[in-house]
């Protein structure tokens, strides 16, 4: 922290003062936001909050300047907030920033028009910011950390207020993705479909006038979702319109969306290059793409184990499990095609102990009557044309495609 | 954007996940047992209350003074409590505290709570009733679900977290697995509502036990048994129809830590959910056999009989229509007698013929229809003695429960 003499330190504090005034009263928004972004260590904030520390009477500055006080009740614990964060004092600058950030709201509800609206969304992402590093804070002196569901009520609050016919809507999925933030790092996940029904089914909201980057970031988790409820249909189609409309230069972004996407198209039967794998730096796909080009089940089992931590806490792990069919499809086909070669006119007919043979040959010990279930599994579902023949322990493929293609289409369940 | 996960502990914040978690506002209460004094009202469990300090319940009795001689008056004596079969007297030691939904704490008297020690004997007396066999299963099975409500709602008053408290949980959640099985076979006429409240009872005293591991792990403790519980939810959301009323089985696994994802008692149920998935009926049945305990198998039975429909229409459809299906070895595959997999297969439509030796076969290719009935199915499991002696064997109370009283 730099030495600021008290002089200086009066001067930051009544330009920071006025600069906040100035623009709530010629209603700037864009001068505005930037007074707000409390965790963004901007260096004009950063000196502003060394002044603080020096000049101490920045309340009584307020409460005797005429314009000032009128925005005593949000500039007061802003200022305190941006303070504490400086001083490393977490939890307190997430409650006077929640203070001010109410009394701020309370303001914006009668502003009839959308000026402060960048002001608003800088309030959003410093609410939930500064709760998360409050809440690391509060745990690690052994406290209940209930920061971030208190932002949850607030950005509640927010979308409130956005939630009209007024030009303030347009706000509305800003707000809605801040909220998903939130209740996916609780693990309140379930809360996030009262917000997705306003969204989706109030007429105020029209979905296409909203911004680009909101659409994306809302198309994103809301794909995420269908993932994890497995509409594999409804999920290629959020994260692929997300996938679209990102900025191409973003790749953090498309490399989040591409982790979700990747199992969605491998489960309709897509196959990801190795360049977009490693592009993006999503090689723990890559063996599972490989155990589905080669039919290798045990390929398959070893990439599961190898990155279930990782699969399990993204919640994909369950969904690449069920490619298992796949493989065995593939395995079956590989069988199909190599006795195409040697013998084309009995190449249909497949022994079911064949089937066990190359099972071993990968190391997974089947007998015939799990390779029989399997097979009737496989046809049932219409991953394979044909029948199987209990007594002679022969699966008979269809002379025309036994093997159909999922076409973009999920296994049928 | 996503939780990093550190391989410790769940997530924070709202945690009944499962059946009833619907239309809550968000800042409905969290962990119940939370380490904080104050704690909301939560609306998914009657048992806790609106408190500002947790009581400290000074009754000694299984059921305080004032109710008992009030339900003397009333006549409102269980026929497990009346002294001599008469509805209108009760002793000290056989009368229990009831369960009441109550509003708030704010009229409840320490003399009306029970402490820690009084729970734990009030839960043994309660367990031996089912040991007996004066009365029928419907009736014992009503009375100790009731008082162990009142038994938990007294755990929750005082706040209490301790491993006792978590002993406890856990053998009431085994309790209502129990009772999940039994109830269908009471009757012929199954009653669904008992089996519907049951169910209910067993989720929200999952979830809670689920609390008290939370709360006990912030203080460092070992659960032995945190496993196996956990586990006994994946068993219970094996079929995907339930997961839509409630978080899908992908997200409630994100927050496991990593012992317990890596136990024994979780990899058995993730397996019999690959196995379950896929339709894989031979390795559901035979890993079943191989390896289910008593609480396992009460817990996917109402699946065990899914599977075999399913395998039958597998086979009935993908199998050659010349060569019908043995029965005796479909039966050993789906673990029946095969008297009871030739009824099964008549419900579903398909007849069964016979070769000239007399064994049964099942013709493919029939048109018929195996969906699922409502009602309960008598088939037992046959094809593994391990299977059959379990009944016998199990036992509420293990071992270490009475270690800790």
């Amino acid at each position: 922290m730099a030495y600021v003499s008290m002089g200086e330190a009066h001067r930051r504090v009544t330009e920071f003062l006025s600069r906040f005034s100035d623009s709530v009263f010629s209603q700037n928004g864009s001068s505005l936001k930037q007074l707000f972004s409390v965790s963004s260590n901007s260096s004009s904030l950063l000196s502003l909050a060394d002044a603080l520390n020096v000049f101490q009477d920045s309340n009584r500055l307020i409460k005797q300047s005429d314009t000032y006080s009128q925005l005593g009740e949000i500039l007061v614990p802003l200022l305190r907030s941006l303070q504490s964060y400086r001083n490393g004092n977490l939890v307190d600058a997430y409650t006077s920033f929640e203070k001010s950030a109410n009394v701020f709201l309370q303001e914006f509800r009668n502003w009839e028009s959308a000026w402060a609206m960048e002001a608003m969304y800088v309030m959003a992402y410093e609410i939930r910011v500064l709760a998360e590093r409050a809440d690391r804070e509060l745990a690690s002196v052994g406290k209940n950390p209930e920061k971030l569901k208190g932002a949850g009520s607030f950005l509640m609050k927010v979308f409130g207020a956005l939630a009209g016919k007024g030009p303030k809507r347009i706000g509305a999925l800003y707000v809605t993705c801040q909220l998903f933030k939130v209740y996916f790092k609780l693990g309140t996940v379930h809360l996030c479909r009262s917000v997705i029904r306003s969204i989706e089914t109030a007429r105020i909201f029209d979905f296409e006038e909203f911004p680009v980057r909101d659409k994306v970031t809302y198309m994103y988790y809301t794909g995420r979702l269908e993932v994890y409820n497995e509409n594999f249909v409804v999920a290629d189609q959020k994260l692929t319109y997300a996938l679209i409309h990102c900025n191409p230069r973003s790749e953090a972004n498309i490399r989040m969306i591409l982790k979700y996407l990747i199992p969605v198209k491998l489960s309709i039967g897509i196959l990801p290059t190795s360049w977009l794998l490693k592009k993006y730096s999503l090689l723990e796909y890559e063996n599972v793409v490989q155990a589905l080009k080669r039919g290798d089940l045990r390929l398959l089992r070893h990439a599961l184990q190898e990155h279930e931590d990782r699969f399990l806490r993204s919640g994909v792990y369950l969904v690449l499990e069920k490619l298992e069919l796949q493989v065995y499809q593939r395995l079956i086909k590989k069988i199909y095609i190599f006795q195409k070669q040697k013998d084309p006119s009995k190449a249909h007919q497949v022994k079911l102990e064949v089937i066990v043979k190359a099972l071993k040959w990968l190391g997974m010990d089947m007998d015939v009557d799990e390779v029989e279930c399997i097979v009737a599994i496989l046809i049932h579902k219409n991953l394979v044309k044909g029948y199987f023949a209990h007594r002679s322990k022969v699966a008979v493929l269809s002379k025309q495609d036994p093997f159909p293609k999922l076409n973009g289409k999920p296994v049928n369940s | 954007m996503e939780r990093r996960g550190r391989g410790r502990g769940r997530a924070r914040g709202e945690r009944n996940l499962g059946f009833h978690n619907r239309g809550r506002n968000p800042s409905s209460s969290s962990n119940k047992f939370a380490s904080s004094s104050n704690t909301h009202s939560n609306k998914n469990n009657e048992e806790s209350s609106t408190i500002t300090s947790s009581i400290v319940g000074t009754c000694n009795d299984m059921c305080p003074v004032k109710e008992r001689a009030q339900r003397e008056r009333l006549r409102d004596l269980s026929v497990f409590e009346r002294l001599d079969g008469n509805r209108g007297k009760t002793s000290p030691s056989l009368a229990v505290k009831k369960f009441c939904r109550t509003i708030s704490t704010m009229d409840i008297q320490p003399s009306d709570v029970r402490p820690l020690q009084v729970l734990q004997d009030t839960l043994f007396y309660l367990f031996r009733l089912l040991d007996s066999s004066e009365h029928p299963f419907e009736l014992v099975h009503d009375f100790i679900f009731d008082r162990t409500r009142a038994i938990r709602q007294d755990i929750s008053m005082q706040n209490i977290t301790s491993v006792q408290a978590i002993h406890m949980y856990e053998e009431m959640v085994k309790f209502h697995i129990v009772s999940q099985y039994k109830l269908p076979k009471c009757s012929d006429d199954p009653n669904i509502s008992s089996s519907h409240l049951n169910m209910e009872q067993l989720s929200k005293c999952l979830l809670s036990l689920y609390d008290l591991y939370d709360a006990s792990r912030k203080s460092n403790s070992i659960n032995d048994n945190e496993a196996e519980f956990y586990s006994y939810y994946v068993l219970l959301h094996l079929d995907s129809e339930s997961q839509k009323m409630g978080e899908s089985l992908s997200l409630w696994l994100r927050h496991l830590t990593t012992p317990v994802v890596k136990s024994k008692e979780m990899c058995f149920a993730r397996r019999m959910l690959r196995f379950f998935r896929m339709g894989n009926y031979k390795c559901f049945f035979s890993t079943i056999a191989a390896e289910a305990s008593y609480l396992h198998y009460c817990l996917m039975e109402p699946l065990i009989h899914e599977v075999r429909l399913h395998a039958v229409t597998c086979i009935n459809y993908a199998g050659y229509k010349l060569h019908p299906y043995p029965l005796e070895h479909l039966s050993k595959l789906l673990m029946m007698v095969e008297s009871d997999m030739e009824s099964l297969c008549n419900s579903c439509g398909f007849e069964i013929s016979s070769d000239e030796a007399g064994n049964k076969l099942l013709p493919l290719k029939q048109t018929g229809s195996c969906r699922t009935k409502t009602g309960f199915q008598k088939y037992t499991f046959m094809g593994s003695e391990r299977i059959q002696s379990l009944n016998d064997s199990f036992r509420m109370l293990q071992a270490s429960y009475h270690k800790d009283s």
